[in-house]
């Protein structure tokens, strides 16, 4: 397999540029949203056992 | 929209083939890590038996007569020359590393020749770094009748042949192109991290109480990954770096979950070309090694007084499993050193426990991480007709060399409850598998070095993707990673040896 030049691929990103779909958008900020909250219940609990 | 790229459909139909065939490459070089893991973690429990069956391997000691250092790892073979003991030792370790070569479909006669040199020149960094003006701490200065040592304990011989292999693989490309079938990084990484489930066995039946906390702690490290990384990894090199889908998400997850396998598993689950994991991986393990070389230190030096927070760091923020398991063993010898000028003695291995347990936490999930894009994309984001994502493929993608580790760590744990009588003979047993554990962590140091290629920095257009890397790993997951290490593991301490 030949091995496609990076230049070539940041070109192509740049001529075919994909923007933000809202579905990513919403992985985005739901993936992190529930990870904070998750992370603060989990810090709640480690404290309440601790 | 585009939503798949014209450019990108000629390729489509061999790639998926071509990032299934690196998958199952990977599956395999995982069972074959826990099938060897599991048969010296076997061999070694021929103890409990009455049976001396690894008692002949080699160990070093810390040495300021060269002549003393080597000795084999039994009583029982204390007759044993020390050549024979270390001849023994690479003999039994390259025929069942054969074996594996032969399941991996290499070349047995360049595997057995690369071997023969990972071995020697990975277990000569060992015997360098075993010499008491390097390894000894200050405790045990009088006893060696030394005024002066660097503190760095025997494990500095990791570091050895870390810059050994670095300088092969950037100064000497003829002879690392030679050594190429015998480089395997990943293999010699997981076979270690199976024996070491045992190993942990013996420190949780001893702490039970500090093995469950740490392993619930642990949890937070995949909400941490998964949730708290990728997505912000993902929008930053999406909306800041203008990269495309196809890159932006293999390149999340190999910045923020585990390096090369989450790179492979993400671009193969949203049927991005083989060429973009490799990209991406090959970044990963430049990375890691720099990681690796520098976040141990500054553990050491910041975070001397919470080791468990310095364990869960290198877990959290040091990519690629090898990486990450052996800056856990740099910080586990390097905290424990400047404990022991300050007159306390951690017990060992409590800080390596806790950076594997984070680590293998964190690869758990990839499967289950790897089967939701799968289906975000194909249902959402490149509708596919007739593409269904299957359950199986959770578990084609689980990191089988966790089930060995687990595996260890479970039957250790098993017999010491149900026979306390037996702790003293596993302890020992663990003791003979561990010199096992030991060399594999070297060949892992060794073959890290050799294939980061730091030449490939340089070559154009990667700067881009470098940029995207230290900005994300630099500027955002070392930080989090060393405040949730904290939030979780500050006031938790490795048992301290009396005496």
């Amino acid at each position: 397999m030949s091995e496609p030049r990076m230049t070539e691929e940041l070109e192509r990103m740049k001529t075919e540029y994909e923007p933000l779909l809202p579905i990513e958008r919403k992985l985005i900020w739901w993936t992190f949203g529930s990870g904070v909250v998750l992370l603060a219940i989990l810090v709640l609990i480690n404290r309440a056992f601790s | 929209m585009s939503t798949l790229t014209n450019s990108t459909k000629p390729e489509t139909t061999s790639q998926p083939e071509a990032v299934a065939a690196i998958a199952r490459t990977r599956i395999t070089e995982d069972w074959l890590a826990v099938w060897i893991g599991l048969f010296v973690f076997a061999l070694s429990l021929g103890l409990l038996f009455g049976t001396d069956v690894l008692g002949w391997s080699i160990t070093t000691s810390v040495w300021t007569s060269p002549a003393k250092a080597l000795a084999p790892a039994s009583k029982v073979y204390a007759t044993l020359q020390p050549a024979l003991s270390l001849t023994a030792t690479y003999l039994f370790l390259l025929a069942i590393l054969l074996v594996a070569a032969k399941f991996l479909g290499a070349s047995l006669k360049r595997f057995a020749l690369g071997f023969t040199v990972v071995f020697v020149l990975s277990y000569a960094s060992w015997f360098l770094g075993s010499w008491a003006y390097i390894a000894a701490t200050p405790d045990k200065r009088p006893g060696l009748k030394i005024p002066w040592s660097l503190s760095l304990t025997n494990e500095s011989g990791f570091i050895i042949a870390l810059i050994l292999g670095l300088l092969i693989g950037n100064l000497l490309p003829g002879i690392s192109r030679a050594l190429k079938e015998a480089i395997r990084p990943e293999l010699y990484i997981k076979t270690a991290i199976v024996i070491l489930g045992g190993f942990l066995g013996i420190a949780a039946l001893e702490q039970r109480q500090l093995a469950t906390s740490v392993i619930l702690r642990g949890i937070c490290a995949i909400i941490e990954a998964y949730l708290i990384y990728w997505p912000i990894v993902y929008f930053v090199s999406r909306r800041y770096f203008g990269f495309s889908r196809e890159w932006a998400a293999p390149l999340a997850s190999g910045i923020s979950i585990c390096g090369v396998s989450a790179a492979i598993a993400t671009g193969s689950a949203i049927r991005a070309r083989p060429v973009v994991p490799i990209m991406v991986s090959s970044l990963v393990v430049v990375f890691a090694v720099i990681e690796l070389m520098v976040l141990p230190f500054a553990a050491q030096h910041y975070l001397s007084g919470q080791p468990m927070v310095a364990a869960a760091w290198m877990g959290l923020a040091v990519k690629t499993d090898g990486a990450a398991v052996a800056s856990g063993a740099i910080t586990d010898s390097l905290i424990r050193a400047k404990a022991a000028a300050s007159g306390v003695v951690f017990q060992p291995g409590w800080i390596l426990g806790v950076c594997t347990t984070v680590k293998v936490f964190i690869d758990v999930f990839i499967g289950v991480w790897a089967f939701i894009l799968a289906w975000i994309w194909s249902s959402k984001i490149e509708h596919r007709q007739g593409d269904q994502v299957r359950l199986v493929e959770i578990w084609q993608r689980f990191p089988k060399f966790i089930l060995g580790y687990v595996a260890t760590f479970l039957v250790v744990l098993a017999i010491g409850i149900a026979s306390p009588a037996l702790v003293p003979k596993i302890k020992a047993a663990m003791g003979q598998a561990n010199v096992f554990r030991s060399i594999f962590f070297l060949m892992t140091f060794f073959a890290i070095g050799v294939m980061s290629n730091f030449r490939r920095l340089w070559q154009e257009g990667f700067a881009k993707l470098a940029v995207v890397y230290v900005l994300c790993l630099f500027g955002y997951i070392i930080w989090v990673a060393l405040l949730i290490s904290w939030l979780f593991f500050h006031g938790v301490f490795p048992p301290i040896v009396k005496g």
